[in-house]
Protein backbone atom coordinates (compact mmCIF):
# COMPACT_ATOMS: atom_id res chain seq x y z
CA UNK A 1 0.00 0.00 0.00
CA UNK A 2 1.31 3.45 -0.89
CA UNK A 3 1.52 5.87 2.03
CA UNK A 4 1.43 9.63 1.50
CA UNK A 5 2.48 11.82 4.37
CA UNK A 6 1.81 15.53 4.25
CA UNK A 7 2.79 18.03 6.92
CA UNK A 8 0.09 20.48 7.99
CA UNK A 9 0.34 23.60 10.13
CA UNK A 10 -2.41 23.00 12.70
CA UNK A 11 -3.98 20.14 14.67
CA UNK A 12 -7.42 20.88 13.13
CA UNK A 13 -6.11 20.05 9.70
CA UNK A 14 -4.84 16.63 10.75
CA UNK A 15 -6.67 13.75 9.11
CA UNK A 16 -6.00 10.27 7.79
CA UNK A 17 -7.66 8.77 4.72
CA UNK A 18 -7.24 5.06 4.04
CA UNK A 19 -8.26 3.71 0.65
CA UNK A 20 -8.42 -0.08 0.61
CA UNK A 21 -10.09 -2.87 -1.37
CA UNK A 22 -11.09 -4.61 1.85
CA UNK A 23 -10.95 -3.81 5.55
CA UNK A 24 -8.33 -6.22 6.84
CA UNK A 25 -7.27 -6.71 10.47
CA UNK A 26 -4.15 -4.62 9.78
CA UNK A 27 -6.26 -1.73 8.51
CA UNK A 28 -8.66 -2.06 11.44
CA UNK A 29 -5.63 -1.95 13.74
CA UNK A 30 -4.29 1.16 12.00
CA UNK A 31 -7.70 2.86 12.35
CA UNK A 32 -7.78 1.96 16.04
CA UNK A 33 -4.34 3.43 16.54
CA UNK A 34 -5.21 6.62 14.69
CA UNK A 35 -8.49 7.01 16.51
CA UNK A 36 -6.90 6.26 19.86
CA UNK A 37 -6.34 9.85 20.76
CA UNK A 38 -9.87 11.02 19.94
CA UNK A 39 -11.73 8.12 21.57
CA UNK A 40 -13.49 9.13 24.72
CA UNK A 41 -15.69 7.42 27.26
CA UNK A 42 -17.76 8.33 30.28
CA UNK A 43 -16.39 8.05 33.81
CA UNK A 44 -17.57 9.45 37.12
CA UNK A 45 -16.08 10.85 40.29
CA UNK A 46 -17.84 12.26 43.37
CA UNK A 47 -21.22 12.00 41.61
CA UNK A 48 -20.08 13.99 38.57
CA UNK A 49 -19.73 12.50 35.10
CA UNK A 50 -16.82 13.29 32.84
CA UNK A 51 -15.76 12.29 29.36
CA UNK A 52 -12.10 11.39 29.30
CA UNK A 53 -9.91 10.83 26.30
CA UNK A 54 -8.45 7.36 25.95
CA UNK A 55 -5.02 8.92 25.57
CA UNK A 56 -5.28 10.27 29.14
CA UNK A 57 -5.71 6.81 30.64
CA UNK A 58 -2.75 5.10 32.33
CA UNK A 59 -4.46 1.87 33.29
CA UNK A 60 -7.86 0.41 34.11
CA UNK A 61 -8.47 -1.95 36.98
CA UNK A 62 -11.35 -4.13 38.03
CA UNK A 63 -11.85 -4.60 41.78
CA UNK A 64 -14.87 -6.42 43.22
CA UNK A 65 -16.72 -6.16 39.91
CA UNK A 66 -16.19 -2.38 39.82
CA UNK A 67 -14.08 -0.73 37.17
CA UNK A 68 -11.63 2.05 37.99
CA UNK A 69 -9.88 4.23 35.45
CA UNK A 70 -6.55 5.78 36.44
CA UNK A 71 -5.26 8.97 34.82
CA UNK A 72 -2.69 11.60 35.77
CA UNK A 73 -5.51 13.54 37.45
CA UNK A 74 -6.68 10.64 39.59
CA UNK A 75 -8.99 7.67 39.75
CA UNK A 76 -12.49 7.51 38.24
CA UNK A 77 -15.34 4.99 38.35
CA UNK A 78 -16.46 3.55 35.08
CA UNK A 79 -19.69 1.75 34.19
CA UNK A 80 -18.08 -0.41 31.53
CA UNK A 81 -16.64 -3.83 32.28
CA UNK A 82 -13.01 -4.57 31.59
CA UNK A 83 -13.68 -6.76 28.55
CA UNK A 84 -15.91 -4.05 27.04
CA UNK A 85 -13.20 -1.42 27.46
CA UNK A 86 -10.62 -3.77 25.99
CA UNK A 87 -12.68 -4.00 22.80
CA UNK A 88 -13.67 -0.32 22.83
CA UNK A 89 -10.20 1.10 23.29
CA UNK A 90 -8.08 -1.35 21.29
CA UNK A 91 -4.82 0.09 19.98
CA UNK A 92 -2.15 0.08 22.65
CA UNK A 93 -4.58 -0.78 25.42
CA UNK A 94 -3.67 -4.30 26.45
CA UNK A 95 -4.85 -6.75 29.06
CA UNK A 96 -1.87 -7.16 31.39
CA UNK A 97 -3.56 -9.36 33.98
CA UNK A 98 -7.00 -10.82 34.60
CA UNK A 99 -8.09 -7.63 36.34
CA UNK A 100 -6.15 -4.92 34.53
CA UNK A 101 -5.78 -3.16 31.19
CA UNK A 102 -2.66 -1.09 30.63
CA UNK A 103 -2.02 1.72 28.16
CA UNK A 104 1.34 0.78 26.67
CA UNK A 105 1.86 4.37 25.55
CA UNK A 106 2.07 5.38 29.21
CA UNK A 107 4.77 2.89 30.15
CA UNK A 108 8.17 4.41 30.88
CA UNK A 109 10.08 1.14 31.07
CA UNK A 110 9.78 -2.53 31.93
CA UNK A 111 11.85 -4.96 33.96
CA UNK A 112 11.44 -8.73 33.81
CA UNK A 113 11.35 -10.74 37.00
CA UNK A 114 12.73 -14.27 37.26
CA UNK A 115 9.21 -15.54 37.79
CA UNK A 116 8.45 -14.53 34.21
CA UNK A 117 6.22 -11.59 35.02
CA UNK A 118 7.16 -8.06 34.01
CA UNK A 119 7.10 -4.97 36.21
CA UNK A 120 6.03 -1.97 34.15
CA UNK A 121 6.82 1.51 35.47
CA UNK A 122 4.32 4.06 34.22
CA UNK A 123 4.93 7.73 33.49
CA UNK A 124 3.48 8.58 36.92
CA UNK A 125 6.04 6.22 38.55
CA UNK A 126 3.41 3.67 39.52
CA UNK A 127 4.47 0.09 38.93
CA UNK A 128 1.98 -2.38 37.49
CA UNK A 129 2.51 -6.05 36.86
CA UNK A 130 2.24 -7.65 33.44
CA UNK A 131 1.42 -11.28 34.24
CA UNK A 132 3.49 -13.90 32.47
CA UNK A 133 0.40 -15.17 30.63
CA UNK A 134 0.00 -11.79 28.90
CA UNK A 135 3.67 -11.03 28.19
CA UNK A 136 3.51 -12.68 24.78
CA UNK A 137 0.47 -10.60 23.72
CA UNK A 138 2.21 -7.41 24.82
CA UNK A 139 5.32 -8.31 22.81
CA UNK A 140 3.18 -9.14 19.80
CA UNK A 141 1.37 -5.80 20.06
CA UNK A 142 4.71 -4.03 20.15
CA UNK A 143 5.80 -5.93 17.06
CA UNK A 144 8.52 -7.95 18.72
CA UNK A 145 6.65 -11.19 19.49
CA UNK B 1 0.46 -25.18 22.85
CA UNK B 2 2.41 -22.48 24.65
CA UNK B 3 3.16 -24.85 27.54
CA UNK B 4 4.28 -27.56 25.15
CA UNK B 5 6.67 -25.08 23.54
CA UNK B 6 8.09 -24.05 26.94
CA UNK B 7 8.44 -27.73 27.91
CA UNK B 8 10.34 -28.56 24.70
CA UNK B 9 12.57 -25.47 25.06
CA UNK B 10 13.36 -26.31 28.68
CA UNK B 11 13.98 -29.98 27.79
CA UNK B 12 16.45 -28.97 25.09
CA UNK B 13 18.19 -26.44 27.33
CA UNK B 14 18.54 -28.82 30.30
CA UNK B 15 19.59 -31.81 28.14
CA UNK B 16 22.18 -29.67 26.39
CA UNK B 17 23.50 -28.38 29.70
CA UNK B 18 23.78 -31.95 31.10
CA UNK B 19 25.64 -33.01 27.97
CA UNK B 20 28.04 -30.07 28.32
CA UNK B 21 28.49 -31.03 31.98
CA UNK B 22 29.36 -34.62 31.06
CA UNK B 23 31.78 -33.46 28.36
CA UNK B 24 33.45 -31.15 30.91
CA UNK B 25 33.67 -34.10 33.30
CA UNK B 26 35.35 -36.21 30.58
CA UNK B 27 37.82 -33.44 29.75
CA UNK B 28 38.52 -32.94 33.47
CA UNK B 29 39.27 -36.64 33.98
CA UNK B 30 41.43 -36.62 30.86
CA UNK B 31 43.54 -33.62 31.92
CA UNK B 32 43.81 -34.12 35.66
CA UNK B 33 43.37 -37.87 36.14
CA UNK B 34 45.25 -38.98 33.05
CA UNK B 35 42.34 -40.86 31.47
CA UNK B 36 42.50 -41.46 27.74
CA UNK B 37 40.13 -39.05 25.96
CA UNK B 38 39.36 -41.79 23.42
CA UNK B 39 38.08 -44.02 26.22
CA UNK B 40 35.38 -41.45 26.94
CA UNK B 41 32.14 -42.47 25.21
CA UNK B 42 28.40 -42.31 25.67
CA UNK B 43 26.00 -45.16 24.99
CA UNK B 44 22.57 -44.62 23.45
CA UNK B 45 21.01 -45.45 26.83
CA UNK B 46 22.99 -42.67 28.49
CA UNK B 47 21.94 -40.21 25.78
CA UNK B 48 18.33 -41.31 26.22
CA UNK B 49 18.64 -40.88 29.97
CA UNK B 50 19.95 -37.31 29.46
CA UNK B 51 16.96 -36.37 27.28
CA UNK B 52 14.54 -38.09 29.69
CA UNK B 53 16.06 -36.27 32.65
CA UNK B 54 15.77 -32.98 30.76
CA UNK B 55 12.11 -33.69 29.94
CA UNK B 56 11.18 -34.70 33.50
CA UNK B 57 13.10 -31.81 35.06
CA UNK B 58 11.24 -29.39 32.76
CA UNK B 59 7.84 -30.56 33.98
CA UNK B 60 7.90 -28.81 37.39
CA UNK B 61 8.96 -25.59 35.66
CA UNK B 62 6.11 -25.81 33.18
CA UNK B 63 3.53 -26.88 35.78
CA UNK B 64 4.51 -24.60 38.67
CA UNK B 65 6.19 -21.61 37.20
CA UNK B 66 4.05 -20.80 34.18
CA UNK B 67 0.63 -20.53 35.84
CA UNK B 68 1.43 -18.79 39.08
CA UNK B 69 2.16 -15.14 39.44
CA UNK B 70 4.29 -15.52 42.48
CA UNK B 71 5.20 -12.42 44.49
CA UNK B 72 8.91 -11.60 44.51
CA UNK B 73 9.48 -12.69 48.13
CA UNK B 74 7.69 -16.01 47.74
CA UNK B 75 9.51 -16.67 44.50
CA UNK B 76 12.81 -17.24 46.32
CA UNK B 77 11.15 -19.99 48.39
CA UNK B 78 9.68 -21.50 45.20
CA UNK B 79 13.10 -21.33 43.62
CA UNK B 80 14.71 -23.25 46.49
CA UNK B 81 11.94 -25.88 46.45
CA UNK B 82 12.26 -26.10 42.66
CA UNK B 83 16.03 -26.62 42.91
CA UNK B 84 15.67 -29.34 45.57
CA UNK B 85 12.81 -31.02 43.65
CA UNK B 86 14.87 -31.22 40.48
CA UNK B 87 17.88 -32.47 42.44
CA UNK B 88 15.76 -35.36 43.75
CA UNK B 89 14.72 -36.19 40.16
CA UNK B 90 18.36 -36.11 38.97
CA UNK B 91 19.53 -38.31 41.85
CA UNK B 92 16.71 -40.75 41.12
CA UNK B 93 17.47 -40.87 37.39
CA UNK B 94 21.19 -41.16 38.16
CA UNK B 95 20.45 -44.20 40.30
CA UNK B 96 18.08 -45.71 37.68
CA UNK B 97 20.46 -45.23 34.75
CA UNK B 98 23.59 -45.99 36.76
CA UNK B 99 25.28 -42.61 36.29
CA UNK B 100 27.16 -43.29 39.50
CA UNK B 101 28.09 -46.39 41.47
CA UNK B 102 30.21 -44.86 44.24
CA UNK B 103 30.17 -41.77 46.41
CA UNK B 104 32.68 -39.86 44.24
CA UNK B 105 30.43 -40.39 41.19
CA UNK B 106 27.47 -39.17 43.19
CA UNK B 107 29.39 -36.03 44.18
CA UNK B 108 30.37 -35.37 40.54
CA UNK B 109 26.72 -35.78 39.42
CA UNK B 110 25.64 -33.41 42.22
CA UNK B 111 28.22 -30.78 41.21
CA UNK B 112 27.18 -31.08 37.54
CA UNK B 113 23.52 -30.73 38.58
CA UNK B 114 24.11 -27.47 40.45
CA UNK B 115 26.27 -26.08 37.62
CA UNK B 116 23.54 -26.97 35.11
CA UNK B 117 20.89 -25.38 37.32
CA UNK B 118 22.85 -22.14 37.55
CA UNK B 119 23.61 -22.26 33.81
CA UNK B 120 19.92 -22.63 32.88
CA UNK B 121 18.91 -19.73 35.12
CA UNK B 122 21.73 -17.51 33.88
CA UNK B 123 20.64 -18.19 30.29
CA UNK B 124 17.00 -17.45 31.26
CA UNK B 125 18.11 -14.21 32.91
CA UNK B 126 20.03 -13.26 29.80
CA UNK B 127 16.90 -13.91 27.68
CA UNK B 128 14.86 -11.72 30.04
CA UNK B 129 17.39 -8.87 29.81
CA UNK B 130 17.41 -9.13 26.04
CA UNK B 131 13.59 -9.03 25.94
CA UNK B 132 13.56 -6.01 28.29
CA UNK B 133 15.83 -4.11 25.93
CA UNK B 134 13.61 -4.93 22.94
CA UNK B 135 10.40 -4.00 24.77
CA UNK B 136 11.83 -0.76 26.15
CA UNK B 137 13.04 0.23 22.70
CA UNK B 138 9.58 -0.47 21.24
CA UNK B 139 7.94 1.49 24.09
CA UNK B 140 10.20 4.48 23.40
CA UNK B 141 8.81 4.61 19.87
CA UNK B 142 5.15 4.71 20.92
CA UNK B 143 5.31 6.63 24.19
CA UNK B 144 2.71 9.32 24.65
CA UNK B 145 4.28 11.80 27.10
CA UNK B 146 1.85 13.86 29.20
Amino acid sequence: MQVHLEKVSSKDEEQAVIKAVEITDEIRGAVELLEGDSKGFAVSKDGKTYIIKASAVYYIESVDKKTFVYTKQGCYDCKYRLYELEVMLGGYFMRCSKSMIINLQKVRNVKSQMSGRIDATLLNDEVVVISRGYVKDVKRRLGIG
Amino acid sequence: MNKLKIWLEQTMMISFAILVGIICEGVFYSIFMGDELSSFNLSWLQLLSIVLTGAVCSLPTVIWLTDLDIPKKKFILWQILHCIGLYVIVVLFGWLFKWYSHLDGFVVVSVIYFLVYVFVWVVSLWFHKRDDKKINKALNDIRDED
